[in-house]
């Protein structure tokens, strides 16, 4: 009797581990745990002021991640996403700088929307039409569009952009709109629409998807257009924070981006990935950075600590993935 | 049309390397001089030697984004021995079995853990970059002359470099066709799963390439530290794209199982140099380069995906 109850308890609390183990929020638990442990060593960790930082750094990451999750849920990627950030973020600031008057900034920022959108419906279309593998269709835009935009300002920032487009960035409100719109926006289209539905159909088997009528080359290339588009507002956000166009704006980030959609489970080989687990992936990363640099970390011991945690996420997720796959 | 259209596409990079030494052939006679055309090769020869490993790996339809890493630790180790007055003896094979550790690393992780080969490279990407700048501790470090002259020695007038690619590519070229391993590396790479039913251990052949690509990076570190002399924060850095680049010019298939050392990634290699090189006899702006050799690669590679749809088509014909 007391044997098997005590079998019961711990088969419960084997189950409650399980079942902690294979959720969704497991990214999430992670970084509370982590936050809550490091918490009382960190001096400024938990401060409202350092939060608040932790979100403004965070924002531009989360948006571009959004539209390569998409990208990804259909089996691509998209290296070109921060070339694609700092080509729009130098193309923009040319456009306000050009002339001194009022109306440039709404200007600009249409047009660095509009130029997100058209390169990444060309990374689309070459993807989908020529049909070559879009690691090596982003790559090759990767080097290009950062070559074109450091030729473009001869490797040179661009200043005194117009106050109005810089609040975008800086003033959190405002930021914080910019990524939540989009954010729900996508996260409802892959839960609830037949388009969300058709993504990842596409990821989980191309061929099936389109024996099924699903029409799979115009629902990827809406998947690197949407990528663009993302990528453009994450320039927006990022040249509004640093008060500053750059033709190699977000060069660093382009890992960080592609490990936080990795961690918040979406797969490289197509078919599975959420909106909310890349938020975490993202927040995961973000506040790991943060940690690292408040406990004044060198940036030889940040990089090999990012690096190490990537690896352990992407382990966590192998096994999680074996481990559901024998429980169906 | 289509009679003359397939050779075309059969051999579509050769092609496009005769082009583009055309175009700078008539762009400046310098171009086509026998020692600028053995500078081309010498200057390729970093990027060649990664990509003869980066071959093998694609060919398993894996990838291996820490070559540049492992160049950078590998050379920031070979500084700090070297600057402590080790003799090359010494040092040649350290860096060697660093490249075997950080190849073995990925391996475990890719075989045993079975975690997806991008990401795994991806995260020794990051660690190999923080291990080098730890071992360098952020600065650049210039290394004694002895080391100059693995860029300068020459026989038969042709610099030690290009023979250390010209002799790696004919060892990889023989394992990859006349060896079992080889082959069997085209096997796991076609259909890892048919492989395995068929005995091939498909796990030893995935380490097997890893091991690789890990000693083709250091061996590549010593030819660019030869050629610098000196290691910087940036050492290696991009490498891994560059690698890529030239296999898949050389017609090698990310998706594994198609692909080959000579003629093809040396062909890749050969031709993002040339461009490069040919820019620079041609002196244009250093600003067009990238945008440049993207523009070459891109041609390519639809050129071949053209072939391949070409030779699909004939096929079903048939």
């Amino acid at each position: 009797m007391t044997v098997s109850s005590a079998a019961s308890v711990e088969s419960s609390s084997v189950a409650l581990l399980r079942r902690l183990f294979l959720s969704n929020y497991l990214v999430l638990v992670l970084t509370v745990l982590f936050f809550i442990s490091l918490a009382p060593f960190t001096p400024g960790f938990a401060s409202a002021n350092n939060l608040l930082g932790i979100l403004a750094y965070l924002l531009p990451l989360f948006i571009a991640a959004i539209g390569l999750t998409a990208v990804m849920i259909t089996g691509g990627i998209d290296l070109s996403v921060t070339s694609i950030i700092a080509l729009t973020s130098v193309v923009g600031a040319r456009i306000m700088t050009a002339d001194g008057s009022g109306g440039s900034a709404a200007f600009g920022l249409c047009a660095m929307i509009g130029l997100g959108v058209a390169l990444g419906a060309m990374n689309g279309l070459t993807v989908t039409v020529l049909r070559l593998p879009a690691f090596i269709v982003t790559l090759v835009s990767m080097m290009f569009l950062s070559g074109f935009a450091i030729w473009l300002t001869q490797s040179k920032n661009i200043d005194q952009l117009p106050q109005a487009f810089l609040q975008l960035g800086k003033h959190l409100p405002f930021a914080l709109t910019i990524t939540a719109v989009p954010g729900i926006a996508v996260h409802l289209l892959l839960r609830k629409t037949v388009f969300g539905r058709w993504l990842y159909a596409i990821g989980q088997n191309a061929t099936t998807a389109h024996i099924s009528g699903i029409p799979t080359r115009l629902i990827t290339f809406a998947a690197y257009v949407l990528s663009g588009f993302c990528a453009a507002l994450a320039s927006v956000l990022l040249t509004g924070r640093l008060e500053t166009a750059s033709p190699v704006l977000g060069r660093e980030i382009l890992l960080d981006i592609i490990g936080a959609t990795v961690i918040g489970g979406t797969s490289l080989f197509g078919g599975r990935g959420t909106i909310v687990g890349t938020f975490f992936g993202v927040l995961f990363l973000t506040v790991l950075d943060n940690a690292l640099n408040l406990l004044n970390l060198s940036q030889f011991s940040i990089t090999i600590t990012k690096g190490s945690v990537i690896l352990f996420a992407a382990v966590l997720d192998t096994m999680r993935q074996r481990i559901a796959r024998q429980t169906v | 049309m289509k009679r003359l259209t397939k050779p075309l596409l059969q051999f579509a990079p050769l092609l496009l390397f005769i082009g583009v030494l055309l175009f700078f052939g008539c762009q400046s006679p310098r171009f086509l001089e026998v020692r600028n055309l053995i500078n081309i090769i010498v200057q390729a020869s970093s990027t060649g030697i990664v990509a003869i490993g980066m071959t093998f790996v694609l060919l398993t339809a894996g990838v291996d984004l820490s070559v540049g890493a492992i160049m950078f630790v590998a050379a920031a180790v070979a500084g700090k021995l070297a600057v402590s007055g080790r003799s090359m003896f010494l040092i040649l094979p350290v860096m060697v079995s660093v490249g075997l550790c950080v190849g073995a690393f990925n391996a475990f992780f890719i075989t045993r853990l079975r975690v997806v080969a991008f990401i795994v490279t991806l995260a020794t990407l990051f660690i190999g970059r923080g291990l080098g700048l730890r071992i360098t501790e952020t600065r650049a470090m210039n290394l004694p002359d002895s080391f100059l002259m693995i860029g300068s020695f020459r026989w038969l007038s042709v610099p030690l470099p290009a023979w250390i690619l010209a002799g790696l590519l004919l060892i990889a070229h023989l394992i990859l066709t006349r060896t079992p391993f080889g082959r069997q590396i085209f096997a796991v790479g076609a259909d890892a799963e048919m492989a395995r039913k068929a005995g091939v251990r498909t796990k030893t052949i995935l380490a097997g390439v890893y091991l690789v690509s890990g000693v083709c990076a250091a061996i590549a570190a010593m030819v660019s530290l030869g050629q610098l002399g000196a290691v910087s924060p940036k050492f290696g850095e991009q490498k891994e794209f560059a690698a890529i680049a030239a296999a898949v010019l050389g017609g090698t298939s990310l998706f594994g199982g198609r692909g080959n050392v000579f003629p093809g990634t040396l062909l890749g290699a050969l031709l993002i140099q040339s461009i490069e090189n040919g820019l620079v006899v041609m002196n244009a702006n250093p600003y067009i380069y990238p945008m440049a050799t993207s523009a070459v690669i891109f041609t390519a590679v639809v050129m071949e995906s053209l072939r391949n749809r070409v030779r699909r088509s004939s096929a079903a014909v048939l």
